[in-house]
């Protein structure tokens, strides 16, 4: 039941109208090229942003008109996807049927909404330098700190090192350096060229139905330029002829292996829903292979996992080990994948993959987020199936698809993030 | 079964308590898919030490999580796959104060919710089964103690609290864990695991009567006394440690601070403090408040930033962590801030905006099953009743928050954890 509507040109507001929910959620997204000379632009202009605008001058001002709306949530929104990155806004926010007589919270939303986007504080055709520098100090913190999270720094060391000649190994925030070489008149003027050259995308889920909100946003958005729009990449991760070796030592108990598959197959090919199926088989959840065997059978690890970048045809193995573990635990991952590329899948574990994929796909509509992620992700990647036809592609899979697409997958590089000699 | 009507939230609550003596209640949700369900024992980390049917027990750290990890196993029998083949999704947890196990499904609920209760009601532990897990447990505790944001939280109890067993991590440490058996495992099974100190929560499109009647049918008919719990000597107001250093490999300094406060007790009081507490430190120190706006403008705190009010059987601080690279002068600002708004009271404008945001996230808050059934729960062994929310906030004048302000932010009841960056060596 998702509508869709173009409000400007290039600016395109999708929905669902439902009373399920006590809260109702909107997101707005400028979509962009991912590029290292602008990821960490368009990561810091939302923040920048999200300080102040004509109205609402600082961050207090608008937290408190927040509050006063019910305790309803915006916050910057920064997506990655494929060679596509996302900047914006999510906004969640209390159905007015439970708010007092007569209060209003979606328009005054929207308009919260228009004035941030196209009503910022200007100093001499720049963001005020103070907002910008202490936002650049944040967000260099923020990329700083990726490295507390082991788990996902290891992650994402490897797939910079797996992509380092293709967009999608660019960070989702950008680098440091590149941060630190923003100014406010580069932001500025970076800013009123995303306006007018970037497509637009808008999700809705609540009660109001579309066409009202769709009419309230093009008296908001009124003042948007427009130009000619920039037009998104979208390509397979080439496969590599040799499998790249790296690690990194840090002090830590527990040492974080990362692998990188290639596939060839993206979200736009046919062999894109087996491919799915043979994620969950081998490493989706906890009946797949990976958990079976590396964690519950060997003892391996506390966490053995797999996932699919589908709009670039990668998928990544991650789990946590005794250092010494190494190379049982990376001969134990390979000989799980190499017996689905032998067929070795039971119907048992092919139903339980389809039913993993089944009961996430059936509650997608229980959540306003889920919607919203699962919209974003389908108009990013070019798929074209709802959770609907989705689930019934995936209920068609068997096991020989599963196979087929397994011998797809080939290693591509690995990354071990190891403990220190204790 | 009892109904209550919430007609404000547009929801009804159906409650009972079985002959068994376990609390059942369920959240219909017409229209949803989804559906959800908790069983809960009122069982955590802390219950360390308990007198149970005459007899006194003193248990390694860790073995309310242990038996989390070993419930799942029953005879002959593969609890994980059996959930998959019905496309449900179990999982649990150990919290300091509880063990939750739960799963969320969309179809074949009434056979996912008897395999639940079946297996949360059936030990079965064998010496090598106990073994097997001790790994895999291991780098669990591994993985705790790499990550800073878990340190530091540890760290904080262990500066504030002189006895309670709260200042030992959640999963216990690789020694303490070392200690326990299949033995260990059945004696706070029995004390901790009948229907009289558990609760079973469901959210979602079923039929109130029947999970209570499935429940009934499973589960043991006959109703245990409690265990007496012993949480140590009573605690000082004082804190064990001011400061606690730690050197991880961080980006940046993280902290938590903790103002240590008397425990409210069980029941309304609780949950009206709780709500109080959490009023007290947005209007202290949240993002809407005076003070967070001018660390946040001097690049004291960043996003990381947060802060509110917790208590567990014992326990109760007002508490607020973030990353940040000089704390110290976050921790005087405090001070002076909580001064302020001692002499000068709060903003009445203000205060009524902060209700009206806590209360309008409550209300979005039950969109969320999980969530949902993990606050009915929690509510239930605090002794109140969740869905009253919005009367107990109606009912919080602004002198409540002002004067909880004034008690709680003392130095002298201040302990502060900091993870610190290695320095690189030259």
């Amino acid at each position: 039941m998702e509508q869709r509507m173009e409000l400007l040109p290039g600016v395109w507001l999708c929905g669902v109208e439902t009373r399920q929910f006590k809260g109702a959620c909107l997101s707005f997204s400028l979509l962009r090229p991912l590029r290292q000379q602008e990821a960490s632009k368009n990561a810091l202009l939302a923040n920048v942003l999200m300080q102040g605008c004509e109205t609402y001058p600082d961050m207090q001002s608008i937290s408190l008109a927040l509050d006063q709306l019910y305790g309803a949530g915006m916050g910057p929104l920064v997506r990655k996807n494929g060679e596509i990155q996302t900047c914006g806004f999510y906004l969640s926010f209390l159905e007015e049927r439970f708010a007092m007589e007569g209060d209003r919270i979606l328009e005054p939303m929207l308009e919260l909404l228009g004035e941030i986007l196209l009503k910022p504080c200007v100093q001499h055709g720049a963001f005020r330098s103070d907002i910008v520098e202490l936002e650049k100090e944040n967000l260099i913190s923020i990329i700083a700190s990726s490295i507390n999270d082991k788990r996902s720094y290891a992650s994402k060391q490897m797939l910079k090192a797996m992509c380092k000649d293709d967009g999608f190994g660019i960070s989702r925030l950008g680098e440091i350096e590149d941060v630190k070489a923003i100014t406010p008149e580069t932001l500025y003027a970076h800013y009123k060229k995303v306006l007018e050259t970037s497509p637009i995308e808008l999700f809705y889920a609540g009660s109001t139905p579309l066409e009202q909100v769709g009419a309230c946003l093009r008296k908001v958005l009124r003042d948007l330029p427009r130009g000619t729009l920039e037009p998104l990449p979208f390509c397979a991760m080439p496969r590599r002829q040799q499998v790249q070796y790296l690690e990194e030592t840090m002090d830590l108990t527990q040492g974080k292996l990362s692998m990188g598959f290639t596939t060839g197959v993206t979200t736009k090919d046919p062999l894109f829903v087996p491919m799915m199926v043979f994620n969950a088989l081998f490493g989706g959840d906890m009946t797949s292979k990976l958990f079976l065997n590396v964690r519950e059978k060997l003892s391996l690890c506390y966490y053995a996992s797999s996932g699919m970048y589908g709009a670039k045809g990668i998928i990544t193995v991650s789990c946590g080990i005794e250092t010494a573990n190494y190379e049982k635990a990376k001969q134990e991952i390979l000989s799980q994948l190499e017996a689905c590329q032998r067929g070795e899948i039971s119907g048992h574990e092919l139903e339980a993959a389809k039913e993993a994929m089944r009961s996430s796909l059936v509650a997608i509509p229980d959540s306003t987020g889920r919607m919203e992620d699962y919209h974003m992700f389908c108009l990013l990647s070019g798929f074209s199936l709802d959770p609907g036809q989705y689930l019934q592609a995936v209920q068609q899979v068997t096991i020989q698809d599963v196979v087929t697409a397994a011998k797809q997958v080939s290693l591509d590089t690995i990354f071990f993030l190891k403990g220190a000699a204790q | 079964m009892t109904i209550t009507k919430y007609p404000a939230l547009e929801e009804t609550l159906y409650e009972t308590v079985l002959p068994n003596g376990l609390p059942v209640c369920v959240l219909p949700k017409k229209g949803f898919t989804k559906k959800c369900a908790y069983f809960v024992t009122n069982y955590g980390s802390i219950d360390t030490d308990f007198t149970w049917q005459g007899k006194q027990y003193h248990t390694p750290a860790g073995v309310a999580h242990y038996l989390e990890h070993k419930m799942f196993d029953l005879e002959g029998r593969d609890v994980m796959a059996e959930f998959s083949a019905m496309g449900a999704n179990p999982n649990a947890f150990t919290s300091y104060s509880m063990t939750a196990y739960y799963f969320t499904c969309t179809e074949h609920f009434q056979d996912c919710l008897e395999l639940l209760l079946t297996f949360v009601s059936t030990p079965y532990f064998t010496q090598e089964s106990v073994e097997k897990e001790r790994g895999i447990i291991a780098q669990e505790i591994r993985m705790y103690e790499d990550s800073a944001d878990s340190q530091v939280y540890e760290d904080l109890f262990e500066a504030l609290y002189h006895h309670h067993p709260v200042r030992v991590p959640i999963a216990g440490t690789v020694e303490s864990i070392g200690e326990i058996t299949a033995q260990t495992l059945y004696d706070c099974y029995g004390a901790f695991y009948h229907p009289a100190n558990m609760m079973l929560c469901v959210v979602g499109d079923v039929d109130p009567q029947e999970v209570a009647a499935l429940a009934e049918k499973i589960l043991p008919k006959e109703s245990l006394p409690l265990p007496r719990r012993d949480y140590g000597p009573e605690e000082p107001m004082t804190c064990k440690q001011v400061r606690t250093r730690r050197v991880m490999d961080v980006a940046m300094t993280t902290f938590q601070m903790g103002f240590k406060m008397p425990w409210p007790g069980f029941g309304p009081q609780a949950v009206r403090q709780q709500m109080v507490g959490d009023l007290a430190a947005e209007a202290l120190m949240g993002e809407s408040s005076p003070l967070y706006l001018r660390l946040y403008q001097q690049g004291l705190i960043d996003s990381s930033f947060a802060c509110g009010y917790e208590d567990l059987p014992g326990v109760a601080l007002l508490s607020c962590g973030g990353d940040s690279d000089r704390p110290e002068q976050v921790y005087e600002a405090i001070l002076q801030e909580a001064r302020r708004i001692g002499t000068e009271g709060l903003d009445l404008e203000l205060f009524s905006r902060l209700k009206r945001s806590s209360l309008g996230r409550r209300y979005r808050g039950l969109d969320s099953m999980d969530s949902t059934c993990f606050r009915l729960c929690s509510a239930h062994f605090d002794g109140d009743r969740y869905l009253e929310f919005p009367e107990v906030y109606a009912g919080i004048a602004k002198e409540e928050v002002e004067t909880f302000i004034k008690h709680a932010v003392d130095p002298e009841h201040c302990a502060m954890a900091l993870v610190e960056p290695r320095q690189e060596e030259d």
